[in-house]
């Protein structure tokens, strides 16, 4: 409890900041237009921090983040053939385009029979690099929608929320909640994966049926986050790390932290994307940057 | 009625047949002892019996139920297993891993009782771990480890426990700590298979054998009726000279 105070105080700090900071007055209008960034921010932040603990669980493998089973690529994918097709961006291209990519990766993981959880990792690795190769070739031949294919690349929290896809956001983001406070019950269950297939199996896991609920879940949490806001790197991988490293290896901590942190983390990097350069930087860059040299540090400590 | 009826079980790891017509029995109660050479399958059963590895061929029965009709948490209040080695991929406390042994017994949104709580007090008093509860799993030796790993097994309170190895990296004393222990839940209505390499513990402690060769049942039978030199002869390829211990009338092996 003493621990999780400071890590609240330094969530309202991240919320005023993005609320204060910034170029021009504080208008009711920049005000709105903040207060949108900072819903998004959360939700965004916290459920990629929030999937890269549970997926760092599932597959019990320190390097597995949110991207790892394809959704982002898949995304960019649907997002891109949307802009092809119909010249606008809209989520649902991309949340198609990142449950398309899920479902093909389990069905070429189930491809061999044997333990699903292990084979879902390489489908995914490929079914990415596929996708990236194809929005490429999109991204060449297509030339002007380049630039709106970037931000989807790398996140961005500013977008503008017409009446057109507030609802769809709206949805997304209830159902995330929904999805996630059922993913909480699957601690106690992470915590015993970490030991091995051997333990967890003779404790009482059924490990196929686990692995894909799991991978399906979270596919559909991250296919609502990178359809609005876009492939935010490296909060899905940091943010758990961080956690453990502050409150210990226990999933019944790790998780709700991982989405608190993940919320702050991407909230701080927003104000600091719209303040650092002229031009609006896309958050994932911002999370990068950042975020590499103060992992290398905390992990030095 | 039985603890265990497995009729006709065959495995195969990847096209290579592991395990060929097993058929076995574990009265309630029974303390069992799965010796032979290096992979004659031995682990193997092991891993079958819980449901870790599944098998196409034959049928096993767990107090009369078959094991494919179990959920594989039913499984778990009826199998303990405690493998020959754990890698704690998280540094979690000694008390936190017990506490997993409950797991089977939870619902998803539901708190440990204090059921549980006395479970896992019950175990660590009975595995005497009191001295380290509290210390981090990967702060101890590999044999303070196991104990651990047999401490959460208690706590998971199953009618049967499955032990693979148990006593390899571990320590004279620890061996024998260990050993005793099995012997005391034994004599209190535990039902244990264990497979062990070191034949001398296995004939002092087991009631009765199950020797494996080339994945096949070689031989059954009590300590005095199959530790002899022609038997270990044929399946280990070494001549070996047979003792009486001097304090129990049970079989042990010297090198010649």
């Amino acid at each position: 409890m003493n621990k999780l105070l400071p890590i609240i105080f330094i969530f309202m700090l991240a919320v005023a900041c993005s609320i204060l900071i910034g170029p021009g007055q504080l208008s009711n209008e920049i005000f709105q237009l903040r207060l949108s960034r900072i819903i998004l921010g959360i939700f965004a932040g916290g459920v990629l921090g929030f999937c890269g603990a549970i997926l760092q669980g599932l597959f019990n493998n320190p390097l597995v983040e949110p991207y790892t089973l394809g959704s982002a690529s898949g995304a960019a994918l649907g997002s891109s053939i949307g802009i092809l097709l119909f010249g606008t961006v809209s989520p649902l291209f991309a949340f198609l385009g990142a449950l398309g990519v899920g479902l093909f990766v389990f069905t070429v993981a189930r491809i061999e029979g044997g333990l699903i959880r292990d084979r879902l990792i390489l489908s995914g690795v490929v079914m990415s690099f596929l996708c990236s190769s194809l929005v490429m070739i999109i991204m060449i031949t297509g030339g002007k929608e380049l630039y709106e294919i970037l931000y989807l690349l790398m996140g961005y929290l500013g977008i503008i929320i017409t009446s057109a896809n507030r609802i769809l956001i709206i949805g997304s983001i209830i159902i995330s909640v929904i999805l996630v406070i059922y993913l909480y019950r699957f601690h106690r269950e992470l915590d015993i994966i970490s030991q091995g297939i051997e333990t967890a199996t003779g404790l009482g896991i059924d490990i196929q049926n686990f692995s894909l609920i799991l991978f399906f879940t979270t596919s559909l949490l991250i296919g609502f986050v990178v359809s609005i806001v876009g492939a935010i790197g490296f909060v899905g991988l940091v943010i758990p790390h961080i956690s453990k490293l502050v409150f210990g290896p226990k999933h019944i901590n790790n998780l709700p932290v991982s989405f608190l942190l993940g919320a702050t983390f991407l909230l701080f990097a927003d104000t600091l994307s719209r303040t650092i350069t002229v031009y609006e930087l896309p958050v994932g860059i911002v999370t990068s940057l950042v975020g590499v040299p103060f992992f290398i540090y905390l992990y030095r400590k | 009625m039985n603890a265990i009826e497995a009729k006709g079980i065959t495995f195969s790891y990847n096209k290579t047949e592991v395990i060929h017509n097993v058929s076995f029995i574990l009265k309630e109660g029974e303390f069992l002892g799965i010796i032979g050479p290096n992979g004659a399958g031995k682990s193997t059963i092991l891993r079958i019996l819980c449901r870790i590895l599944i098998i196409k061929t034959g049928t096993i029965t767990v107090f009369n139920k078959d094991i494919n009709s179990l959920a594989q948490k039913e499984l778990a209040h009826l199998f303990g297993f405690v493998p020959q080695e754990t890698h704690f991929g998280l540094d979690f406390s000694v008390e936190d891993i017990i506490l997993m042994g409950r797991y089977p017994y939870l619902r998803p949104f539901q708190r440990e009782t204090k059921n549980d709580c006395e479970a896992v007090e019950r175990a660590i008093q009975y595995a005497n771990i009191e001295e380290f509860r509290r210390r981090r799993i990967n702060s101890l030796s590999s044999g303070e480890r196991q104990r651990v790993v047999i401490a959460r097994v208690l706590a998971q309170k199953p009618n049967i426990l499955l032990l693979d190895e148990p006593t390899s990296h571990l320590d004279l004393k620890h061996q024998y700590d260990i050993m005793r222990l099995l012997k005391e839940l034994n004599s209190q209505g535990m039902s244990v298979i264990i497979v062990n390499h070191d034949l001398n513990l296995a004939s002092l402690y087991c009631q009765r054998l199950i020797l494996m060769h080339h994945g096949k049942i070689y031989a059954e039978g009590t300590p005095q009726s199959l530790i002899n030199e022609k038997t270990i002869k044929e399946v280990y390829n070494t001549a070996v000279k047979i003792v009486t211990h001097p304090d129990k009338n049970l079989p042990q092996i010297f090198l010649k």
